[in-house]
């Protein structure tokens, strides 16, 4: 420290009293005069210094509540991650819901169990099992189409193949009935495999690309209209006297995850209607026109009655009329037929 | 004292002030380091009692406008140790780490004993544990600091050749 010497006077003597007494009194202010002073040198001295220390609390804050604020925007990050999943699945739910409110009764709900191992990609793992009614051969269906048919059942759980299986096959036909065929797994290579093939279908029918297929009911696994894909296009082959396309699954693997297995008696009575095809569609146009149709001719019949009940209360109304004006004792007045009728 | 000194004393008083305002805060201590003491001993030892007392005032009217219920008490506290510290500053006349420390210790305890005091704010058990616990403890930490803090700015202190 400095070492200068000081002399220590009257003078200190009595700046240090004053000192004191001024201390003093600012102690012993009233309220009503000590605020005013403090805020005076609150906004003047000490405003630069009050303002610099605002800031370096606000960076205190800041640093000490960096890990917790990370904390926090990573789970927000993961919640609004977790609710996209969220949000698919509710919307896939719905879906499900839908064709449940359709197919009304005969199936079973059940959950595909992920985890599938090498070589059993085309197989899946559902959550019903004999228990629930599941049986073999049973159709495996979601809201979007065909996704399978049960191979083995156990007590609460069962096996299913699904389209992409080597030995799935379904007799198809197009939404409108104009071609069938034979729909199996397109053993391509990798991009391709996961799309299927319908073969068989006659020369003298071709289909556009876009062309809805569906079950065609032949055979005694799948009921007829379970949308089983789109055509994607003509596969060359060596086979002259039929077609083959290409399609596209209408259900994709990625959708499997809740699915419907049907009953043998639902696949038996048919599930016509619970898929919006256009055989379905087209009924349901019909259906409207008919209904409109027979709106029209009610209405018409109704006019009809309501004119012939007008007349005949016309008529009555004369006969009173005529009844009142003839003279007493004479005939009642019959219509005359004598009279030549105008052609 | 000759003015390049008096420059240098200032820019180090400055300093001070301006540390115990970012600094400060930025610990975010309990037990915080008090500039604003270290700022006052720093200029009660280069100036006459008299003058340290009435810069003590000036400093504690100006800290107490940021606690308006202590309106005064900084200003009695900090008048009584500059004053103390001008007067004494014979006593810690030699340039000793240790005496220095001691110097800084004793200003803050002092300060805070009679700040305490004089604010009426504490009462019995709560004041005791204030003045014995938590003030010392805040005072080994204002001469910890106090001592970096010189020979930080001991460049700048150091007085000039006459």
């Amino acid at each position: 420290m400095h070492p200068a010497a000081r002399i220590y006077g009257r003078r200190d003597t009595i700046f240090l009293i004053a000192c004191i007494v001024l201390s003093l009194v600012a102690l012993g202010l009233p309220d009503r005069m000590r605020d005013p002073l403090a805020a005076s040198l609150r906004r003047s001295v000490l405003a630069p210094l009050v303002s610099l220390q605002r800031n370096a609390e606000l960076s205190r804050r800041a640093w000490v509540t960096r890990e917790a604020r990370a904390a926090a925007r990573d789970s927000v990050a993961l919640r609004s991650m977790a609710l996209n999943a969220v949000d698919a699945e509710n919307r896939r739910l719905r879906l499900l819901l839908g064709l449940g409110a359709r197919l009304k009764w005969g199936f079973i709900p059940a959950e595909v169990l992920q985890g599938r191992g090498v070589g059993e990609e085309y197989s899946v793992t559902l959550s019903a099992g004999a228990r629930a009614g599941v049986q073999p051969f049973s159709p495996v269906v979601a809201p979007e189409g065909l996704v399978g048919m049960v191979k083995t059942v156990d007590p609460t759980m069962s096996i299913a193949i699904v389209w992409a299986h080597p030995d799935f096959r379904v007799s198809a036909m197009a939404a409108d009935g104009s071609a069938f065929g034979i729909v199996a797994a397109h053993l391509g290579s990798e991009p391709e495999r996961y799309l299927l093939e319908m073969r068989g279908v006659p020369v003298r029918s071709t289909l556009k690309p876009g062309t809805l297929i569906v079950s065609s009911g032949l055979g005694s696994t799948f009921p007829r209209g379970i949308p089983v894909g789109t055509v994607l296009g003509e596969i060359k082959t060596s086979e002259l006297w039929a077609r083959t396309y290409l399609l596209r699954p209408a259900v994709m693997p990625a959708e499997m995850n809740s699915v419907m297995v049907l009953t043998p008696r639902r696949s038996t009575s048919g599930v016509e209607g619970v898929w919006q095809t256009g055989r379905g569609l087209d009924s349901a146009a019909r259906a409207v026109v008919a209904a409109g149709d027979s709106l029209q001719r009610a209405d018409a019949e109704r006019r009809a009655a309501a004119a012939d009940s007008v007349r005949r209360d016309g008529a009555r109304r004369d006969s009173v009329r005529a009844a009142a004006a003839r003279p007493q004792g004479a005939p009642p007045a019959t219509p005359d037929t004598s009279a030549p009728v105008r052609p | 004292m000759r003015p390049t000194d008096l420059v240098r004393t200032l820019v180090a008083f400055v300093v001070l002030v301006l540390l115990h305002y970012t600094l400060r805060p930025l610990l975010g201590w309990r037990a915080s380091p008090d500039f604003l003491i270290i700022a006052l001993l720093l200029i009660a030892i280069r100036v006459r009692p008299g003058t340290a007392a009435l810069v003590g005032l000036v400093m504690g009217v100006v800290a107490d406008s940021l606690q308006p219920h202590a309106f005064g008490a900084g200003a009695l506290g900090m008048t009584l140790v500059g004053f103390g510290a001008s007067w004494l500053k014979a006593v810690f006349f030699a340039d000793d780490v240790f005496l220095n420390a001691f110097f800084f210790f004793l200003g803050k305890w002092a300060f805070d004993l009679v700040f305490l005091l004089a604010e009426h704010r504490l009462g019995g058990g709560e004041l005791l544990v204030e003045i014995l616990v938590w003030s010392p403890l805040k005072g080994i930490v204002t001469a910890v600091f106090g001592l970096v803090t010189l020979l930080i700015l001991r460049p700048i202190l150091r007085s000039s050749p006459t």
